[in-house]
């Protein structure tokens, strides 16, 4: 059990690198998910990044980062101590492939003793290499999964997967048989959105049109895994979202998008699981 | 920053499509910052802070089911704020080149700043601003030479940014934009309104949403 309550998180991406802790009760807050960091910087994509639908947001964002030497400089700087001092801290790693994933992993193993645990991206579909391609080559990446637990063999490991590149429950499959601790369902899919004037986002697909799409991922992979750590994701707005991710197998919640919509959904979901601990 | 609810007071039509929201309560901002505003859609919308007759007052253009939610159906709205940067104006008089969307934050720097305010509208004012106001692209073009200053902030349009720039450009330092980038968070953690800045990267949100005129890409 990762030991965080409630069993809340919120999501790598929309929370940036803790914005949002001046805006919600950290008290209703299990654990905060920092933004994607790369091994490589990651810089600017075009303009416009983000649109949204009636039930759907779409982004590029693209894992903009500062790549993991600037990010670990701040670290040792204290810029991130105000996010520790409110709450409990989840890593989320990324890179555009197998050796960067190893790179990263050995850059901050010192360091991963601050976090709860470490989350791996494996499923960003907004990137052009890296994210979901790596697990469409299912043996190589089993194997990278074997090589980081043995890098960080105590650390709470999760797998941030989608539902693209591989069978969710068949990629959920391989983290187990790694010794992960768990997974996080779903990250964002692949959209297109068309402004009125005819220019077209390319990006990840998240918002309320997703919860459908998660609800089965966690419930598939509960049905065949009942160990793993599942941290539900994609399309939760609401406590009463929260109830059914957790009816179909969920341990945990990761909150994304609703910021935006209003970030009291955090209080409200918070309060929802209350004083359970996962 | 903080959450809190802003309740309506009086709501004002300024011209056909921009409304005028007198708010309730009483928020500290300082000239320049925003607020989020809840709609019924997935995302808060950016909205410049102002005053009128002293009270917390926004202007919206009503173009859509999140600014109509705004303007006509709710009565309290859920907002995030103050955010943004302070506005901080040169040494010297100054004049603000704003559309009907930003004239209660143009009031408000009025009060605090040694400024004048020009309103540019496309459409017939429906009440005296209490400013010069020009009305049409024709008289706004006409206008624009004309202004003495020794810093220019422009709120409005891309096309008002735009003409502004390419008349004043030879005095680009004492230029000042607001940009109304797509924002998701408003608070430094999307990145979604980042852009390339002549100094590096940008966030409207955090860095702005005002920036001088020589930060700007005009290519």
């Amino acid at each position: 059990m990762l030991g965080i309550r409630p069993p809340l998180i919120i999501a790598s991406g929309p929370g940036g690198y803790g914005e949002y802790l001046n805006l919600i009760n950290s008290k209703c807050l299990g654990a905060y998910t920092l933004k994607t960091v790369t091994y490589k910087p990651r810089s600017l994509t075009e303009a416009p990044r983000m649109a949204f639908g009636s039930f759907y947001l779409i982004n590029h964002i693209g894992l903009e980062n500062p790549g993991v030497d600037k990010f670990l400089e701040s670290l040792r700087l204290g810029r991130y101590d105000g996010i520790f001092k409110r709450t409990k801290v989840i890593l989320s790693l990324g890179g555009d492939d197998l050796k960067e994933y190893l790179k990263i992993t050995e850059k901050v193993k010192p360091h991963v003793d601050r976090f709860v645990a470490v989350e791996y991206n494996f499923s960003c579909p907004n990137v052009t290499k890296g994210g979901f391609l790596l697990t469409a080559k299912a043996d190589d990446w089993a194997r990278l999964l074997g090589r980081i637990r043995e890098l960080l063999p105590k650390t709470f490991l999760l797998a941030k997967l989608g539902i693209e590149g591989i069978l969710i429950e068949r990629a959920a499959g391989y983290v187990n048989e790694a010794g992960w601790e768990g997974v996080t369902l779903v990250n964002t899919v692949r959209g297109l959105h068309m402004n009125p004037d005819g220019r077209i986002l390319l990006g990840g697909l998240s918002g309320p049109i997703l919860k459908p799409i998660s609800l089965r991922a966690v419930y598939e992979v509960r049905k065949r895994y009942q160990n793993l750590y599942i941290v539900a994701a994609g399309g939760v707005y609401s406590a009463s979202d929260a109830r059914e991710f957790i009816a179909v197998g969920a341990n945990a919640i990761s909150v994304g998008s609703a910021l935006f919509k209003d970030p009291n959904v955090i209080e409200e979901i918070g309060k929802e699981l209350g004083g359970v601990v996962k | 920053m903080e959450n809190f609810c802003l309740t309506k007071d009086k709501v004002l039509r300024i011209n056909s499509d921009t409304y005028l929201l007198i708010f309730e309560e009483r928020l500290p901002f300082e000239p320049g910052q925003f607020v989020m505003i809840e709609t019924p859609q997935l995302v808060r919308k950016p909205f410049m802070l102002g005053r009128w007759n002293e009270a917390l007052a926004i202007s919206v253009q009503m173009k859509g089911v999140g600014t109509r939610y705004i303007v006509q159906e709710a009565r309290k709205l859920k907002a995030h704020g103050p955010l943004g940067k302070a506005f901080v104006p040169p040494e010297g008089r100054g004049v603000v080149v704003a559309s009907p969307t930003c004239v209660t934050m143009a009031n408000y720097l009025q009060k605090r700043c040694n400024c004048e305010v020009v309103i540019g509208s496309k459409t017939q004012v429906r009440f005296e601003l209490p400013f010069r106001t020009v009305v049409g692209d024709h008289e706004f073009l006409r206008l624009l030479p004309t202004l003495q200053y020794d810093w220019c902030l422009v709120a409005g349009s891309d096309s008002m940014k735009r003409v502004v720039w390419e008349t004043f450009k030879n005095k680009k330092e004492h230029l000042f934009f607001t940009l109304e980038e797509y924002m998701g968070c408003g608070v430094g953690a999307c990145k979604s309104c980042s852009f390339l800045a002549s100094s590096g990267l940008k966030y409207v949100c955090k860095d702005g949403p005002i920036f001088r005129g020589d930060e700007l890409c005009w290519e």
